[in-house]
Formats: C-alpha cells, sequence, structure tokens
C-alpha cells in the first residue's frame, strides 16, 4: 500500500473556482447538516449556503467565520474520500492544523468543526492587523537563505520603529507570510520591491500567528475546553515541525499549544513538511480541501529540504513528471489518483 | 543467523503469542502517554540497531555499536529536562530519540541515519563521526575513548554553581540544570572513571554545589569481559559524597520512578548521584562481534530472553497503556518507517575532500560584548602596591601575575583552576595575590589529578566560563593527556562546531632549572602538544612578551574559541641577568594591557645576514648569551623567537630568515620528536639547508649535570662560529 502524508490547507484556498466543493465531494451529508445546524444557532450563513452560492463573493467567502469552516469542511470530506493509501502522519498549514487536528483522529469532525468555526470567529470579529505575502526565492524555487535573511532583517527593522508592528508569522517554501499592523505592513510593502503580484495583502486575513493575536488566543482558550482534544490516531506535525504521536499525545499540552502558542507565534509550515519528509519518508504527499494553491509550497518545502535531491523547481517537475510525488485533491486528475 | 535477527523474530514471535517474560507489575509515577512515548523511542532504538547493520551490510552504513537492550535510558531521558547537559555512553540512543520528543521540530530520525550514513548533513557531527549528540537537544558529542567524557561532566556540574554567582556571557546551562553523564559498567573501573567519581565525591564531601547525574548502564560484560556479579553495587553504594540509587531498565516504570527520584536529589540537593540501571546488551559489542565465541549460547539466549522490549509490552498491557497487538503495531509500523527513510538518508552527501573534514578542527569565531575593561579605581585597588612597581623592569613570574591580574579584570568570565594555584600562588608564585584580588570562586585549588583539572576547564567552557587551567608541570601533562588530545581539541570537530571549550592552558615547563627537579620538573617534549590537530601552543620566553602573548592567547579561546596551550618555561620564571650578573638585562617592563603579539607573529634580535638562529623559550635566552661571542667572531647574526610552536609560524618564519646564508635552529626538546625535526623540514621544503642542535634523547637529571643533554650558549656559539653542527 502507498503510504502518504496528508496536508491540510490554511485560509486562502477556497476561491471562486472552488464553489461548490463540498456539493461534490462532501460525502456524510449528516455531517454536513450538523456543521450547518452549528452555524444556524449561532446565527452564521450555513456552509451549504455559502458553498452553492450563486456567485463568489470576496467580502461574504474570505471572512474569516466564513471561510475557516468552509475550507476545513472541504478538507475532512476529501480526508474521507482517500482510499486504498497508508495515512503515516498529517500535517497542515495554519488553520490547516485544526483540520489536521480532526483529519488525524485528535478532534472528532464536530469537535474540529466547533474549534475551527470558534477560531475563525474570533479573529473576524477582532480582525487584529493583518498579512503579506513575500517570495524570496527566484522563479527556479532554488533557496536563497541570504534573500530570507534580508528581509527578515527588514522585519525586525520595521517592528522596531514606533508604532510599527510586523513580525514574521507563516515560513510557508520559498514565500514569506508577515503579520503586522497597518504601519508596520505598509512600511514592509513600501520597502521591498515589487514582483510580479508581490508583495501581496491577503484578504480578511488578520496578523495570525503573531503576538497581536493574544487576545484571541486567551478568548479560544476560555471558549473551547481541553476535553474536546484526544489522543491522534495518526502522527500529527504542527507548526513547528513537531510530531505528537498516537497515545503519547498529552492532550492537555495539545489544547495549550494549538490555542496558545500556535496562535501567537510563527508557524513553520517549510519544517512541518520537512519533518514529514524526514520523518516519514512517504510515498505521496497529499494536499486535501480546497483550491491549488498550497501545491507549490509544498514543492519548495521539499526543496528547501533538499529532499530527494531536489534543489530546484526543475528537479521538482522532472520527479513529478516521472513518480508524481504530490498530489493536489484540488485537481481532478490527481484527486482520481488517491480517491 | 545474525543475533539481531533472531531477537528480532523472537519479539514478534512471543509478542503474538503473549509469551512474556516475567517480572513485576508496573507502578510509580509514569503516566500512560510518557508510557507509550518511552516505548516508541525504544522501538526507534531497535529499528535503528537492525538498520545500521543493514546499511553497513549494503556498504551505506559505517557503525554498527549498538543501544538494544539499554532502551530504559529513554525512561531516564523523560524524567530528565531537555536542557539537562547530557554527556552519552555509546549506547543511548534511546535516550536522545526521547528527548528528542521533549523539543520541539526535531528530526531524529532522519539525524541518526544521516549519521549512520556519515553524510554531510548529520547535523552534529557533518558527517565526520557516527556520534550521538545535538545541540538542540544539549547533548555534546562523545567520542569513545573511554570513560574520557567524565572529567567534563564533573565540570560542567561545577559551571552551574559557578555561573549562578557569576554568569558568563556565553553561558548556556539554566541556574536549575542538572548533568547527566552515562557509561557502562566496565568504563566504570577505568582510571579516568575513578576519578571523576573522586572528585565529584570531594567537591561534594566539602557541600560545594555539584549537580551531577551519573548514570552507569550495567549490562553486565564489556566485550568479552564480564563485570564480576554485585561489582558496581559493590563500589558505588557507599561511596563518600555520591549518592547512590538502582533500578532496573528493563522495566521501563521502574527506570522511571527512580531517575526521576535520583534527579530531583541531584537537582534540589545539587549533590552529585550515582545512578546503578540494569540493561543488557543485545547483538554484543558491535557489528562485527559475535558473543558466542565468548559467551555459551545458554547464557545469549538467556539475555536475549528478557528482552527490554518484551519487558515493556508486558508492562504496558498490565498498566492498561496499550495492548500487545498495538505494540505490535508501533514496533512494525516503525520498522517499515526506519527503512523508508533511510532509502533516503543513504543518499544524502558524503565528505569528500581533507578540506571537508578539516572543515571544523578549528572551531567558529563568536561575537564577544566589548569591554572597556576596570575602571582607573579598580585596576589601581586590585593591584594595590604593585602598581607602583609596573615602571621597572621585572622578571617573567611578576609580568605574568599582572598580565593575568589585568585579563581576569577584563574579562570576568575568566577562572582558573590548578593544584596550588590559589592560596599558595603557584609552585613559582606566579598566581599569587589573584585569590586576594578575585576570590576563590575564580581561583580554584583543585585535587591533585590532572584529568580533574583539565575536565573542570573543559566543562565549564562549554558553559561559557573561560577557564585558565593550569599543569604544575609539563610532565604532569601526560597522565591527563587524552582530555586536551581526545576531548577538547576534538570537540568543535565532532560538533562540527557547535560545541565548543575555548580555553588557555598554562603548563609551567621545559628545562635548565638549577637545583629543581630533574625530569619530572624539567621536561623537555612537546610533542604530545604539538601533534593535536587545532591546539596552538604558545611559548614566551621573556616577561613583556608573555604578557603580550598571554593576552592574544585569550583572545584566541574567548574570540575565536581556540583552544590554546600557553608554556611557560620555569627557569625564565626569575631570571634576570642575560651576560653577567645583576645587569638585569632579561627583565622588562609590564607592557601597557592594550598591547598584544599577534598569533604567527615571530620576534626578530638584530639584523645580521650571516645567520639566522631560529630558536624559542629557554632557547632564546641562551642563544641571545652566546650572541656576542658569534658576532665577536665576525658572523653578524639575527635571532628569531618563534613564540608559537604549533602551528609554526611559517609566514613569518620565512620572511624574518629571508637573506640569511645559514640557519641554525637551537631546540632545547629532544632530537627525537622536537620541534626542530618539523622547523628543519619546513625550511628544507622552502629551499633553505638548515642545521640544527638540540637536547639529547634523554631525560634530564637531577643535580650538577641538569642541563648536560641540553644546547648551551657554548655550542649555540660553536656551532654558529664553526658553520658545521
Amino acid at each position: 500500500m502507498r503510504t502518504a502524508v496528508l496536508i491540510c490547507p490554511g485560509r486562502g484556498t477556497y476561491g471562486k473556482a472552488e464553489l461548490g466543493s463540498l456539493a461534490r465531494h462532501f460525502a456524510d451529508a449528516g455531517l454536513l447538516t450538523q456543521f450547518d445546524a452549528v452555524r444556524t444557532a449561532l446565527g452564521q450563513e450555513t456552509l451549504t449556503a455559502l458553498d452553492t452560492a450563486a456567485t463568489y463573493s470576496m467580502a461574504r467567502h474570505t471572512r474569516g467565520d466564513n471561510a475557516s469552516a468552509l475550507i476545513y469542511a472541504c478538507t475532512l470530506a476529501d480526508a474521507m474520500s482517500l482510499k486504498d493509501l497508508d495515512i503515516v502522519a498529517v500535517t497542515g498549514n495554519s488553520m490547516g492544523w485544526y483540520s489536521a487536528l480532526a483529519c488525524g483522529g485528535a478532534l472528532t469532525p464536530m469537535g474540529g468543526f466547533q474549534v475551527v468555526n470558534t477560531m475563525g470567529t474570533l479573529m473576524q470579529d477582532s480582525l487584529i492587523g493583518g498579512q503579506v505575502l513575500y517570495p524570496f526565492v527566484g522563479a527556479d524555487w532554488r533557496d536563497d537563505p541570504v534573500a530570507k535573511a534580508g528581509l527578515l532583517a527588514l522585519v525586525v527593522e520595521i517592528d522596531a520603529r514606533p508604532d510599527h508592528t510586523l513580525a514574521l508569522s507563516i515560513n510557508i517554501g520559498g514565500m514569506l507570510v508577515l503579520g503586522g499592523n497597518e504601519a508596520g505592513l505598509g512600511a514592509f510593502e513600501a520597502a521591498v520591491p515589487a514582483q510580479d503580484r508581490f508583495p501581496l495583502r491577503l484578504q480578511n486575513h488578520a496578523a495570525f500567528h503573531t503576538r497581536l493575536q493574544a487576545p484571541v488566543a486567551a478568548q479560544g482558550r476560555a471558549r473551547l475546553s481541553p476535553d474536546l482534544f484526544g489522543q491522534p490516531q495518526k502522527p500529527l506535525i504542527d507548526g513547528r515541525g513537531h510530531i505528537w504521536w498516537p497515545g503519547a499525545a498529552e492532550t492537555a499540552a495539545l489544547w495549550e499549544y494549538t490555542l496558545g502558542a500556535q496562535v501567537i507565534e510563527p508557524y513553520d509550515f517549510t519544517r512541518a513538511v520537512a519533518t514529514a519528509a524526514r520523518e516519514f519518508a512517504p510515498d505521496l504527499f497529499i494536499i486535501a480541501g480546497p483550491g491549488t494553491t498550497l501545491g507549490g509550497t509544498v514543492a519548495q518545502s521539499l526543496i528547501l529540504a533538499n529532499w530527494r535531491g531536489m534543489t530546484c523547481k526543475n528537479d521538482f517537475q522532472t520527479l513529478q513528471q516521472n513518480s508524481p510525488l504530490l498530489v493536489s485533491m484540488g485537481l481532478p486528475d490527481q484527486r482520481a489518483s488517491v480517491t | 543467523m545474525d543475533r539481531a535477527d533472531i531477537v528480532h523474530d523472537n519479539f514478534l514471535r512471543r509478542v503474538a503469542a503473549r509469551d512474556f517474560p516475567a517480572g513485576r507489575a508496573p507502578a510509580g509515577p509514569l503516566s500512560a502517554v510518557d508510557a507509550a512515548q518511552i516505548y516508541r523511542s525504544a522501538c526507534l532504538t531497535r529499528a535503528l540497531d537492525r538498520t545500521s547493520r543493514a546499511m553497513q551490510k549494503a556498504g551505506q552504513g559505517f557503525y554498527t555499536i549498538g543501544s538494544s537492550g539499554h532502551e530504559g535510558m529513554a525512561a531516564v531521558a523523560a524524567a530528565l529536562r531537555p536542557t539537562d547537559m547530557a554527556f552519552l555512553h555509546y549506547r543511548d540512543a534511546a535516550f536522545q530519540l526521547q528527548r528528542a520528543t521533549q523539543v520541539p521540530g526535531q528530526t531524529p530520525l532522519w539525524d541518526m541515519l544521516l549519521s549512520f550514513a556519515a553524510s554531510s548533513e548529520d547535523p552534529i557531527s557533518g558527517g565526520r563521526h557516527k556520534v550521538l549528540g545535538s545541540r538542540a537537544l544539549m547533548i555534546p558529542p562523545q567520542t569513545s575513548t573511554i570513560a574520557s567524557h567524565l572529567p567534563k561532566a564533573v565540570g560542567a556540574a561545577y559551571s552551574i554553581g559557578a555561573a549562578r554567582r557569576n554568569r558568563p556571557e556565553h553561558a548556556v546551562l539554566p541556574d536549575d540544570a542538572i548533568i547527566l553523564c552515562s557509561f557502562g559498567d566496565a568504563s566504570a573501573n577505568h582510571s579516568t572513571a575513578q576519578g571523576a567519581f573522586n572528585t565529584a565525591g570531594w567537591t561534594s564531601y566539602q557541600a560545594i554545589p555539584l549537580p551531577l547525574l551519573f548514570v552507569c548502564e550495567d549490562n553486565g560484560i564489556g566485550i568479552s569481559t564480564k563485570t564480576p556479579k554485585g561489582w558496581i553495587e559493590a563500589g558505588f553504594s557507599a561511596r563518600p559524597g555520591l549518592e547512590y540509587f538502582a533500578c532496573d531498565g528493563l522495566d521501563m516504570f521502574d527506570a522511571y520512578r527512580v531517575a526521576e527520584q535520583a534527579a530531583l536529589f541531584v537537582r534540589t540537593r545539587r549533590k552529585p548521584a550515582f545512578l546503578h540501571i540494569r540493561t543488557i546488551r543485545l547483538y554484543g559489542h558491535a557489528g562485527a562481534d559475535v558473543p558466542t565465541t565468548y559467551l555459551s549460547r545458554d547464557e545469549v539466549e538467556a539475555e536475549e530472553a528478557q528482552d527490554p522490549l518484551l519487558q515493556s509490552v508486558r508492562l504496558m498491557d498490565q498498566a492498561g497503556v496499550m495492548t500487545p497487538d498495538q505494540a505490535l503495531r508501533i514496533y512494525t509500523e516503525t520498522g517499515l518507517r526506519v527503512a523508508r527513510v533511510a532509502d533516503q538518508a543513504v543518499t544524502r552527501p558524503r565528505l569528500k575532500t581533507a578540506q571537508d573534514v578539516m572543515g571544523a578542527l578549528i572551531p567558529p569565531a563568536r561575537i564577544c560584548k566589548p569591554t572597556n575593561g576596570p575602571s582607573p579605581e579598580v585596576r589601581a585597588a586590585a593591584f594595590g602596591g604593585d602598581l607602583k612597581a609596573m615602571g621597572d623592569p621585572q622578571p617573567m613570574s611578576r609580568i605574568v601575575n599582572w598580565a593575568l591580574t589585568d585579563l581576569m579584570l577584563q574579562h570576568p568570565e575568566i577562572v582558573m583552576m590548578g593544584e596550588d594555584v590559589g592560596r599558595k600562588g603557584g609552585v613559582y608564585g606566579v598566581t599569587q595575590k589573584l585569590t586576594a584580588r578575585f576570590g576563590a570562586h575564580r581561583m580554584i585549588d583543585t585535587l591533585l589529578d590532572e584529568q580533574s583539572i583539565l575536565g573542570l576547564a573543559i566543562g565549564m567552557a562549554q558553559n561559557g566560563f573561560m577557564p585558565m587551567p593550569e599543569v604544575q608541570f609539563l610532565a604532569y601533562l601526560h597522565n591527563a593527556e587524552d582530555q586536551l588530545r581526545g576531548e577538547a581539541a576534538t570537540l568543535s570537530f565532532f560538533s562540527n562546531g557547535q560545541f565548543t571549550n575555548p580555553m588557555v592552558l598554562r603548563i609551567a615547563g621545559l628545562g635548565y632549572q638549577k637545583g629543581f627537579g630533574g625530569h619530572f620538573h624539567n621536561d623537555n617534549s612537546l610533542a604530545v602538544i604539538r601533534d593535536i590537530p587545532g591546539v596552538v601552543l604558545a611559548i614566551p620566553s621573556t616577561g613583556a612578551e608573555a604578557a603580550m602573548m598571554l593576552r592574544e592567547c585569550v583572545r584566541l579561546a574567548r574570540e575565536e574559541q581556540r583552544v590554546v596551550v600557553f608554556l611557560e618555561p620555569i627557569a625564565l620564571y626569575p631570571m634576570r641577568d642575560l651576560h653577567a650578573e645583576k645587569d638585569g638585562a632579561w627583565m622588562t617592563r609590564y607592557p601597557s594591557p592594550d598591547r598584544q603579539i599577534g598569533f604567527g607573529e615571530v620576534g626578530v634580535t638584530g639584523q645580521g645576514a650571516n645567520l639566522a638562529i631560529v630558536t624559542y623559550g629557554n632557547g632564546h635566552y641562551i642563544s641571545r648569551q652566546a650572541l656576542p661571542r658569534i658576532e665577536a667572531a665576525g658572523v653578524e647574526a639575527r635571532i628569531i623567537d618563534l613564540r608559537w610552536l604549533s602551528p609554526l609560524p611559517v609566514a613569518a618564519l620565512l620572511e624574518a630568515v629571508k637573506g640569511c646564508q645559514r640557519i641554525l635552529i637551537v631546540d632545547e626538546c629532544r632530537r627525537t620528536g622536537g620541534p626542530a625535526e618539523g622547523l628543519m623540514a619546513l625550511l628544507a621544503e622552502a629551499g633553505h639547508s638548515p642545521s640544527r642542535i638540540t637536547s639529547e634523547d634523554s631525560f634530564i637529571a637531577t643535580g650538577p649535570a641538569y642541563a648536560a643533554t641540553m644546547p648551551s650558549a657554548d655550542s649555540i656559539a660553536a656551532a654558529a662560529i664553526g658553520g658545521a653542527v
């Protein structure tokens, strides 16, 4: 049986093209009904309504309280649809960690929904700060540690300015996601050269994974009980590249991390992918959930880890062509290879 | 059939059949999740051992000393904190793998396989050697020289208490850390180990804090020689200053319970303890060792039947942690996982060139906070009446004392340790007044054991101190040489520069002492220092030179993290005169504290082009005595004082001899193995035809013949004037 690491996507992956994903892939109608019931009770629009909307609306679909739950549900549906695979570990990017907890069995599907919906709502209600995305690798995806160090030094310099807040939010392959207040983000955008669409401000995103989210983390801990968390059934790789092993996870510590450090400290997705590769060496890395935007960053993360000798985009493409390493479930042909 | 395969098959068969070895019921504070994690670490240890053998058979791995049977060390790791520095026995993969679960973001499997494969990406040694070790896990790598890591563990433990009082800029250990040091039952007999136990007890007996947990992993055999039954307990259960704990390493619950108690004792009482953990050795000593050649099959099989993994499955089942089926699944899945990862690890690059290998011989430089030094008032208070004497020429011993005073004023992380360095102020008075000036905590009078002195220095250096240990006489270095050669000098090499132990080791030595000593106090051999890669050897010959070189040596250690030996010629300590009684020509004034002599910079006296005398130490002194006679004979000479004996100052030396018709090397060390051999080769390779006079291949005598075997002003003059040596 093929081995695989399951990767759960973060925010920003449910776009226009993903409308109808739940309708297409969410096989457990009863579960979706339960999700919708919870949202209705909270006065939120149902996932079914959002997913079946006639048109995609940035304002509506990218709101934290909507996007998080949508992406979670799509991810969960995909995970449940996998066939003939030995899932050796589960990881995720940013809010994908909440999905990973559910896909890996540390949260029940409903528990995961409760966590993701609560945190998404809290983020949206607070919407403290924002995020900007900027690459440090070129078109060939070759590692450029000097460029990365230069950007991080700039972040430190801007953050030290009066009234400016800026910090690393996510290490995500060949890019950095920075979180900060308007002054901090603006200063960064003004300081770096424009490349294609970068620096790219992420709409409706708060300064996730920075100290600005401390109030959100505190509210999350107040609203979400440690009892929700159980032993993972699969090894879970978190945003530090740390592995939580089945049977060996302190669930109180898992709760503490998920609603503590995970929220207010940088999320190292690159390291999580490197850990997945180096500690599990799966045949496949499967990206669940809506969209196809995470594939490039997973590939970049593997290149940065020199996995299977890869050092650049061309290496990855060659490898992928000869014996596919990466499966994006958002791409129908690739999806078919694992479902 | 390989015993590793037999043990593997037995495990699969016996777990499936619920056929477990007998043992106690699980008891103690070990939680279910910790038990599960310890078991996972044990399974990973076992799978790695088997994989290392497979890799070696395939020509892809280069190390097979295993940890199987010692999996109980995972429970010991679980009882400690990952910030507790651990100096590990080479059978402690389980400890390291378990500790890796305590620090987020580790990839212990990948890292360990890279080390088996000797990949240059191995994060601890960079592919230089299979060692256990990790910077993130606070596990400095150890060589496999038996028990040689114990003295420095004592030093590291001592440093924790010292840092509470005087925290160095580069300290790495928390105030409440403890040190763990593990070793086998056979190693416990080694004199180096026994010295460390004694030093730990001696220190603790005086109520000096020493938070050190020795762990003796007693598998009952050292390669083929059995440890007498009960020997370890008999030897350690009632040792002064050392609290004894014993546990069964085949029982993770018992091991954790006792290790936790021992760690708590050490942490709260700040005293050393000895944890005696029962283990077994599966598969023999290493891959090539077949235990049935010296043990009966029954004995081997009886050990295997006690497999700690089988015990763990039984215990976890009884404790309700997991069922045997679940345990078997984890074992099997771990094996498959290790095999998959190994397939990738063996493809990673390896070291190729000499340059690759040597890349970490010299540690990386580190940034030290700038210091303005002491205020004039503080300095004046420290020096007291000595300040007035500074304007006058002084002998070397006094100037070295002042240089040490200024250095200790400037760098509070400097500590000195040695026999009689404190209260007495050294055999030759070089460290007099320093205890009064800086306190006993920075001037440590040690017990009589050079291994302990160097171990103390190495351990303290690993926690940010800048030790300046003293070995009282060069001849005394030899019984402790491995601490310099095998430990201090190799740390950067085996850790790819991630762990360092910078220090300036002061040694009083060389010959020419009138009326004192004989060989034991007049050793004239530098070979054991000069051939150690990466170690700097400096030898001054005048007081001013000593002060300025010592400052450079301290800079090399502090900023470039080098291990430096500063060898002070005893005969020159009190030397005042050069040519005639009371001429005072060998005394110098104390150079101002900002003056240094750079590493590799030689001293040149005279500009003569007929002859260059290349020398150092006492040889410099007697060459200068001979100089007037040489010049009177019409030979225009220059004298080159090498100062730096290892590495030799090649560029400066070749520049200094430029234009000279002849070169005469004057070497006070023995003809065989002395620096002259290297100098002859170096100069010959550069196109010169040097000649030499050296000491004879003899030990030095006591009494009137004290200098008979060594070069003299007469022999130098004769060689210089005669031209034929």
